[in-house]
């Protein structure tokens, strides 16, 4: 019973709200006047309120696990138990497959993207921990492109905001080198190439750090690498029988691919070696080749950090370097002499400026042509253009007529069928 | 040697090496001519070529050379009195060119923000690309366009616009039905919107009613050499945030830096490729603060 209002006919204060269908009105109860009407339509400002609700609102789509989303947290756990992560890692993963969900573009994107996005949670998860899964594997288990997973993986930690560290290269090696299938005899491989995986891993795991330290491994792909050291690690550790195996048959043996790379980053390798065999006074009088070196590749990774030094030196000195050089080596222990360098450590570490010896392979190599510095051009941009030089540009009569002649028989030559 | 040293008192210190690239505009407006030479002996070669172009471009490159020489001359003898040759159309005042200018460092093109090369990096990151837009103001026929012009390709199954290319300078540009194009390829503002205004000729040459409305440089690209091999482990290590580096995809680091707002692409060879600038200066501001950085990854024996 609302109050302050009266009837104008009979003037009683007995107004009533009734409704008559949807139309609001104020009507006296005791003499039935209406004393005041809602409006039939609405202005734009009421329908404010009241528009049109999208679907995707109404149906609560948005607060709920789409199937698709399902599908690709399913996908993810599946993932993991392939590769035999640790059970914590899946938490982590569909964690962060759940919040890259959260984004419209990741929402709308398509299936195969969506496919994709199932590998990138996993290798972010993977790489946070320190587990070393390379984006090679995951494509493979997924039969995706590398282009279409480089593209997300990037849009994804670009989007998630994330800290992703850099592959850890000493787990890497380990757990390459343990896939590789020489570890015990079969019908296969035969007994001379059956190596022990400790000695095996450690070699590795030397010359992939001579790698780091001598340029091969920055800016490249790390896996080819490792396929290189591993295979002259198994070499040197019984050059006599092995050296007759080649690359590819030593792959194949091992039951691993061989990755395109693998053969150039062992001639880099190689060349390498040959270099610190110079320097070690008991091989230069033997004129090693890429060949031989191999079967002295223990010595040389056991001075390796002094050889190194050493090829450093040797890039800006003189020949008469080498004298001293023996001097060194003559007593067992080499002392850290004070020769102005600091201390040589991992291979993440800062490393000396190179002389023109010691650098990267795509430094070393000539230019494959000349820049040459553009000449000062004093071009303002405002000249006049000449009518002539626009005249070049376009076609005369004659040229438009023969255009077009030619292309109508061409769309004639292609509308008719190929005679059988 | 008629060396005049006598520079008018309110020239003095008018033109200092920090100038920066827009009081161009300044000088644009106050009418600046070169000087004839007054000595010949002893020039060096920069000073030559200079001579040269003042020549031939008088009206035109009069004030833009006028720059070069007393940014340059400003630059490498510090403010000491030089006059920047004021020109008013009938007085003939003699300036004076000092003949022994030393050569200037690096490859300077006439409107370069006037930082000495002597900063912290003598190295002046070189444009390689630009890429603009303009609105020729009104819808084009792109099959008629196609037809009538001789360095122009259409496909319409393939992509909805005109290719057209100039051979002077060396550009590309995408012409599109509503009037809109897009042009990439030169390697300097100045080039670029003389290539643009090339693009508008020859459209208009066919008849079209064409404009140039609202030229605007959208990117810029450059590259530079510091020279020495960069261990970009170490750098992405001490800058996660803003760098990312993937050897299994690409393999050079990705630098985003956040002011200026430019990415860089650094390579292990030394290589740098600025990306993402509006202006010149950016390009130039972004070496400038990454130069130090990479040094710090180089230890000299």
């Amino acid at each position: 019973m609302p109050g302050g209002g009266r009837c104008p006919d009979c003037g009683s204060t007995e107004l009533v709200e009734d409704s008559h269908y949807s139309q609001n009105q104020l009507v006296c109860s005791d003499c039935g006047c209406v004393v005041t009407e809602g409006v039939l339509t609405t202005t734009y400002t009421d329908e404010g309120n009241l528009r049109e609700v999208t679907y995707s609102r109404s149906t609560g789509e948005n607060e709920q696990v789409s199937r698709s989303q399902q599908r690709g947290l399913r996908r993810v756990r599946d993932l993991c138990r392939v590769l035999q992560l640790p059970p914590t890692f899946e938490d982590t993963a569909v964690a962060y497959y759940q919040q890259a969900y959260q984004h419209s573009g990741i929402r709308a994107a398509r299936l195969q993207k969506k496919e994709v996005l199932v590998g990138c949670c996993v290798l972010i998860t993977c790489r946070q921990r320190n587990w070393p899964l390379t984006m090679g594997t995951i494509c493979t288990l997924l039969y995706a492109d590398l282009d279409m997973f480089s593209g997300t993986y990037m849009q994804m930690v670009k989007l998630l905001g994330l800290d992703v560290p850099s592959l850890c290269l000493v787990d890497l090696v380990k757990t390459y080198c343990s896939s590789f299938k020489l570890f015990e005899a079969s019908p296969s491989v035969p007994a001379k190439y059956v190596e022990d995986k400790e000695k095996m891993l450690s070699r590795t795991l030397q010359l992939v750090e001579l790698a780091d330290e001598t340029w091969l491994v920055t800016g490249r792909h790390p896996l080819p690498v490792i396929t290189a050291a591993t295979f002259l690690a198994w070499q040197s550790l019984r050059p006599s029988d092995r050296l007759t195996c080649s690359l590819a048959r030593f792959c194949k043996l091992a039951n691993v691919d061989l990755p395109y790379p693998a053969s150039s980053r062992l001639q880099e390798l190689l060349a390498v070696l040959l270099r610190l065999a110079e320097q070690l006074a008991w091989l230069q009088v033997l004129k090693l080749d890429k060949r031989s070196v191999v079967a002295h590749i223990g010595d040389l990774l056991q001075h390796r950090h002094m050889l190194v030094r050493k090829a450093f030196r040797d890039g800006t000195a003189e020949p008469g370097a080498l004298d001293t050089g023996e001097e060194e080596l003559q007593g067992q222990g080499w002392g850290r002499e004070d020769r102005g360098h600091g201390s040589l450590d991992l291979p993440a570490g800062k490393r000396p400026a190179s002389p023109a010896l010691l650098l990267p392979p795509c430094m070393l190599k000539p230019p494959k042509r000349i820049c040459p510095t553009p000449p000062v051009s004093t071009v303002t941009g405002d000249e006049n253009i000449s009518d002539s030089e626009i005249e070049q540009y376009l076609r005369t009569p004659q040229e438009v007529r023969d255009f077009q002649r030619a292309q109508a028989a061409r769309q004639a030559a292609t509308s008719v069928p190929n005679p059988p | 040697m008629d060396q005049n040293n006598n520079p008018p008192p309110y020239a003095q210190g008018a033109m200092t090496p920090g100038i920066p690239i827009f009081s161009l505009m300044m000088l644009y407006g106050t009418g600046l001519t070169p000087q004839p030479i007054q000595n010949t002996n002893s020039l060096s070669i920069l000073e030559e070529q200079q001579r040269q172009q003042q020549q031939q471009q008088q009206q035109q490159q009069a004030a833009v050379a006028a720059v070069q020489q007393s940014t340059s001359q400003q630059a490498t003898q510090g403010a000491s009195g030089q006059t920047p040759q004021l020109f008013h159309s009938q007085t003939l005042t003699t300036a004076p060119l000092p003949g022994t200018t030393p050569l200037y460092p690096s490859p300077m093109t006439p409107i370069t923000p006037a930082t000495p090369a002597s900063e912290s990096s003598g190295i002046v990151p070189q444009l390689q690309n630009i890429v603009s837009t303009v609105n020729l103001g009104c819808k084009l026929d792109l099959k008629t366009i196609a037809l009538h012009a001789g360095n122009a390709e259409y496909n319409s199954k393939w992509f909805a616009a005109v290719i057209m290319r100039i051979r002077e300078p060396q550009t590309t540009a995408l012409i599109f039905s509503s009037g809109k194009m897009v042009r990439t390829g030169a390697k300097s503002e100045e080039q670029s919107r003389l290539a643009a205004r090339k693009y508008a000729r020859v459209v208009q040459k066919l008849g079209v009613p064409a404009k140039f409305l609202d030229f605007k440089i959208q990117n810029m690209v450059g590259s530079c050499d510091v020279k020495f091999p960069i261990r970009l482990e170490g750098f992405v290590l001490t800058h996660q945030q803003f760098s990312s580096y993937e050897p299994e995809l690409f393999p050079g680091l990705i630098h985003r830096m956040i002011k200026p707002r430019i990415v860089l692409l650094i390579f292990v060879s030394g290589k740098v490729i600025l990306t993402g600038a509006k202006v010149r200066a950016e390009i130039y501001e972004a070496f400038e603060n990454i130069y130090p950085i990479l040094k710090g990854f180089r230890k000299t024996t």
